[in-house]
């Protein structure tokens, strides 16, 4: 048996399987999410990991972080190999050449996710290969230095969708990619975050048990991308949900539930006073934002409420 | 040995080679001219004849993505593409041979656009060249099945692992029927052992595949990759040995036709070099002393042989199917030259481009091309590359 | 031709501006007419890691290397933890300059970072902290590189400064003539102090030792580097409070947090890891953990 770490009643697995001596940034949210994530799946897993910050700080040749068999190929493929690694698997288990029972999991940050790799996902999703996808968004290309994503929110200073004399930063509002997988009608979306780390804990195992595709979209505090304090990273994720900027949710066979709904949701200044990515917005855009967040949020909790 | 000889078209018998193989993963996506090789292979799945799994991926740059997947997990892995999917694929070809991972692929070589064409050259393997893959060039359907069956052998190989890339010329060879000898599956499995990857992604013993390299291991893993590839001709050669053993079929990095005491050479690549033999053998009729070489091994260059080959010629008429925009001499040619630069002595060298796009050349065609290259060669006209029959 | 190139090399943290040091120290370098580069070290390490940058200036000749500067005239140490983690005076020349950040006196630095170099000593933190109101050194430092070398005039840096740093730039101009002032300067000295302490040193393998493609066989090999090098504070816990919730083991982004199993059950950092985030303190429900500065 597997060593556990009780917390609140929930069993949190004991084992590291992303080593510690990762050349992260300090508090980097995604690594943190990472780390859990990887204690969940266990040992018995293949992970397919696209280019960006994940990938550069846990494999630096000739080490690595992983204990888990890891591959990285390039930037927008990683559906595709994990695709690959899924039949290679299915057909060498037909033939009585391996006989586990491991879980393909392909993950990727925001960029190699909505933007570049969105067409091996997609790919990946409608042939209903047997893996789970995780989506690290830390709202930008954060590996080449902090550059827009389609991923970024409305209103976020990026190298390049800077502030300026004519631009409030990036222009357009974050695409909504977790509804973009589920038009794939595949068993099981989840939004997740590591502040709430037993609920994304919980969230993987889900994802471990469908049968079919499953997608997780992890929230990751970026302290350098964000401009925001190191040890605010936990806080930052906390505030993201209770202000309903990025609400924790899942859609299981097409129903949508909200697994953090606070009774009022607080202001979304809250958040985005703590970051220097937004610290150049003026009130009235603040306002928009605040308007728009609202109204998302209030669509989404009439989907949860329909049976 | 019973010898099972059948008609066939190009593709079906690429097919055939990889279901003989015993491929477990086929992933690929459509183009002209491979679409008959992987709308075999899909109903070989879907008939059960072939215990595979068929990956209909959404583009090439996937197919290859899947192949590395598949390649690293332990699952032979075979695919097939033309033109512009090798474009598309071509910054995967790098991961797959740098990963070193035995893919096995069929180009059925196609001209690049624009403007579109579907129809055949060398242009696509070409801007290959350097992906650090095996390559090795079929001029008939015989050739084309016997070398896929040898590719998944040499690549698999434990001191090789390299991903290995047979081409077929488009529509000339995989939409061509001819006669084939097949082989069975005994036969084939005896000659082709199960494919056993030695650093498999597989939880019993964790490795990491394709971690990043900062300036102080870069090169050392470029100069590692390099050495296993000029390394792997050695396995290549054995291997085309055994196989001869085997089928009666012989294969060599660099093939002769009448070179015996031949001055004038000329070299070509893929199925023209067929058409190329009947105007060899015309000249030798008129008594002129040529003779035909083809690169059967176009990476690792098979340096060695070559210049062996053609020490004794006094000129080499080089036909490329492909252009290098802006060179003096299409790509082949200028891979000769170089090869045959530290020679002491050596062999003057002509260039000429032609058989672009599906363009046809005929045996009366080679002759001209020979007569042409003498003639240049007489005035002392090695200047630049000439491309044949072009309207002016 | 006489070599006439004077070349430095920065030593910072991710994020910390060693790199901004460096431009800037060359685009002052230039306006005065001389010659001059600045140029950073890639890497793929991140905020909090040990970085560097580097500068040639050459008063009579354009500058043709763009190589690293292996053998510096002018060392610069903008983090006093560096200090203790690399070997700042790696290739420094005989009688070439070491200027370094640091809470300790002269004295003390001499003591142990003392060799035939001169050494200059400023609190740039303390100076920062008090005139920026952040722990970010790079204009702090630059005045007591030019006190300690004069290789640029003091005037020269307020443009640059002031481009950089529109309205944040008479803080940063401040700091820095706030530095010039306090920088203590000691003369060179024959024998070089003892070493105390191995710096942790990267082996790199021949091509020969690579296994087909660079696999890596080796699960989790990379736990053997040293990110608790990269801290600039670490937590520390008074136990008596601590209600064994396991939150900060949960959110330790390195998973260096580690119950101690044995009798006491308490969560114990491991500071080879601990890169000083200080989430664990921020999210310990009953103020277990404080954070404390490294000296
Ligand atoms: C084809 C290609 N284009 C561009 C890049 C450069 N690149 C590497 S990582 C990256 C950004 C990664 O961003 P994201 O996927 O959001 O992950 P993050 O680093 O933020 O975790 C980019 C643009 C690349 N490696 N390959
Ligand atoms: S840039 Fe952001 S996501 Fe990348 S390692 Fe640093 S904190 Fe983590
Ligand atoms: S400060 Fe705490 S949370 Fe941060 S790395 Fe150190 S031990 Fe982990």
């Amino acid at each position: 048996m597997e060593k556990v770490i009780t917390m609140e009643k929930n069993e949190v697995p004991f084992e590291e399987y992303l080593a510690p001596g990762h050349r992260a940034c300090t508090g980097c949210g995604e690594m943190l999410a990472v780390r859990l994530i990887a204690k969940t799946l266990g040992d018995d897993v293949i992970i397919a990991n696209a280019t960006g910050c994940v990938e550069i700080v846990s494999s630096p040749l000739p080490t690595t972080s992983w204990r888990v068999p890891w591959i990285h190929t390039l930037f927008e493929n990683t559906s595709a190999v994990a695709s690959g690694i899924e039949a290679g698997m299915k057909a060498m288990t037909r033939k009585g050449r391996y006989s586990r029972k491991t879980k393909v999991v392909a993950m990727g940050g925001d960029g190699a996710t909505a933007d570049i790799g969105i067409q091996s996902l997609s790919g990946a999703l409608e042939r209903m290969h047997e893996f789970i996808y995780i989506c690290f968004d830390n709202e930008a290309y954060m590996n080449t230095g902090v550059q827009r994503s389609s991923a970024t929110p409305f209103g976020a200073s990026t190298t390049t969708s800077p502030a300026g004399k004519q631009s409030i930063g990036q222009m357009t509002w974050k695409k909504n990619l977790p509804a973009i997988v589920a038009a794939h009608d595949i068993p099981y979306v989840a939004t997740a975050c590591p502040s709430y780390p037993l609920d994304m804990i919980n969230k993987v195992e889900k994802a471990m048990k469908v049968k079919g595709p499953a997608y997780i979209h992890v929230l990751s505090v970026c302290p350098t991308g964000w401009h925001s304090q190191s040890n605010a990273t936990i806080n930052l994720g906390r505030l993201a949900a209770l202000t309903g900027i990025f609400p924790l949710y899942e859609i299981e066979q097409g129903r949508y539930k909200l697994n953090v709904d606070p009774a009022q949701l607080s202001p979304i200044e809250e958040y985005t006073k703590l970051q220097g990515r937004f610290r150049h917005l003026p009130p009235e855009v603040l306002a928009s934002i605040q308007e728009r967040v609202t109204d998302e949020y209030v669509k989404l909790k009439k989907k949860a409420a329909e049976v | 040995m019973v010898k099972n000889r059948v008609s066939m078209e190009g593709s079906l018998a690429v097919a055939e080679a990889a279901k003989l193989a015993r491929t477990d993963v086929v992933a690929a996506y459509p183009i002209t001219p491979q679409t008959h090789i992987v709308e075999r292979l899909a109903q070989l799945v879907a008939d059960g004849e072939l215990d595979a799994n068929y990956i209909p991926v959404e583009s090439e740059h996937s197919a290859m993505s899947a192949c590395l997947g598949s390649s690293a997990v332990g699952a032979r892995t075979f695919t097939a593409t033309a033109g512009q999917g090798l474009e598309l694929m071509h910054e995967v070809l790098f991961v797959a041979s740098s990963s070193r991972l035995p893919i096995v692929m069929v180009v059925a070589n196609r001209a690049l656009s624009g403007p579109l064409s579907v129809w055949g050259d060398h242009s696509d393997v070409m801007a290959a060249r350097d992906c650090g893959w095996i390559q090795i060039f079929a001029e008939n359907v015989q050739q084309a099945f016997d070398l896929v069956i040898c590719a998944f052998r040499i690549g698999e190989d434990p001191t090789v692992l390299f991903p290995v890339m047979v081409n077929i010329d488009g529509f000339h060879l995989s939409h061509v029927i001819e006669p084939l000898y097949l082989l069975c599956q005994e036969e084939v499995d005896k000659f082709l052992p199960p494919y056993k990857y030695p650093y498999a992604l597989n939880p019993d013993k964790p490795v990491s595949i394709g971690a990043f390299g900062m300036p102080n291991i870069y090169t050392e893993a470029k100069k590692s990759q390099d050495m296993a590839l000029r390394a792997s001709k050695n396995v290549i050669l054995k291997t085309w040995q055994e196989f001869g053993k085997l089928s009666g079929r012989n294969y060599l990095p660099v093939e002769t036709y009448k070179v015996e005491d031949a001055e004038v050479l000329l070299l070509t690549m893929g199925s023209f070099s067929e058409t190329a033999m009947i105007a060899i053998d015309a000249l030798r009729e008129r008594g002129e002393k040529v003779g035909l070489i083809r690169l059967r091994l176009w990476r690792p260059f098979p340096l060695e042989e070559f210049q062996k080959a053609v020490a004794k010629a006094k000129l080499i008429i080089v036909l490329d199917r492909a252009l290098s925009f802006g060179r003096p001499t299409g790509p082949v040619c200028s891979e000769v030259q170089a090869a045959l630069y530290p020679l002491k002595t050596k062999p003057e060298i002509v260039s000429f481009v032609g058989g672009l796009g599906g363009r046809d050349i005929s045996a009366a065609t080679f002759e001209n091309i020979i007569r042409n290259g003498m003639e240049k060669a007489k005035s002392g006209r090695f200047d630049e590359l000439e491309m044949i029959e072009v309207r002016q | 031709m006489k070599d006439t190139t004077i070349e430095i090399r920065w030593h910072g943290r991710g994020g910390q501006g060693a790199v901004t040091s460096a431009e800037l120290i060359a685009m002052a370098a230039i306006a005065e007419g001389e010659y001059a580069q600045a140029f950073p070290s890639f890497g793929p390490e991140r905020r909090g890691a040990p970085v560097l940058a580097f500068n040639r200036i050459d008063n009579a000749n354009p500058i043709r290397a763009r190589s690293s500067v292996i053998n510096p005239d002018i060392v610069a140490v903008l983090d006093p933890g560096l200090l203790y983690i690399t070997d700042v005076v790696s290739g420094l020349k005989q009688n070439g300059t070491l200027i370094v950040n640091s809470p300790k006196s002269l004295v003390d630095i001499k003591s142990e970072f003392g060799g035939p170099w001169k050494l200059a000593v400023v609190n740039a933190t303390a100076i920062a902290r008090e005139l920026l109101g952040v722990n970010i050194v790079n204009t702090t430092m630059l005045g007591a590189v030019v006190k300690a070398t004069g290789i640029i005039k003091m005037e020269s840096l307020v443009e640059p400064i002031e481009e950089r740093f529109g309205a944040r730039a008479k803080r940063n101009i401040d700091a820095c003539a706030k530095a010039y002032k306090e920088a203590e300067i000691a003369e060179p000295v024959a024998v070089r102090a003892r070493q105390k302490r191995e710096f942790q040193v990267e082996k790199w393998p021949a091509w020969q030792e690579l296994l087909p493609g660079c696999v890596v066989i080796e699960a989790g090999s990379a736990s053997q580097y040293r990110t608790g090098d990269w801290k600039s504070q670490h937590p520390e816990s008074d136990y008596s409070k601590c209600i064994k919730c396991g939150l900060c083991y949960i959110y330790c982004p390195e998973g260096c947090i580690v119950p101690k199993l044995g009798e006491e059950g308490f969560f114990e950092a491991d500071m080879y890891y601990c890169k000083g985030c200080g989430i664990c303190a921020q999210e310990c429900p009953k103020d277990v953990i404080t954070m404390v500065e490294e000296s």
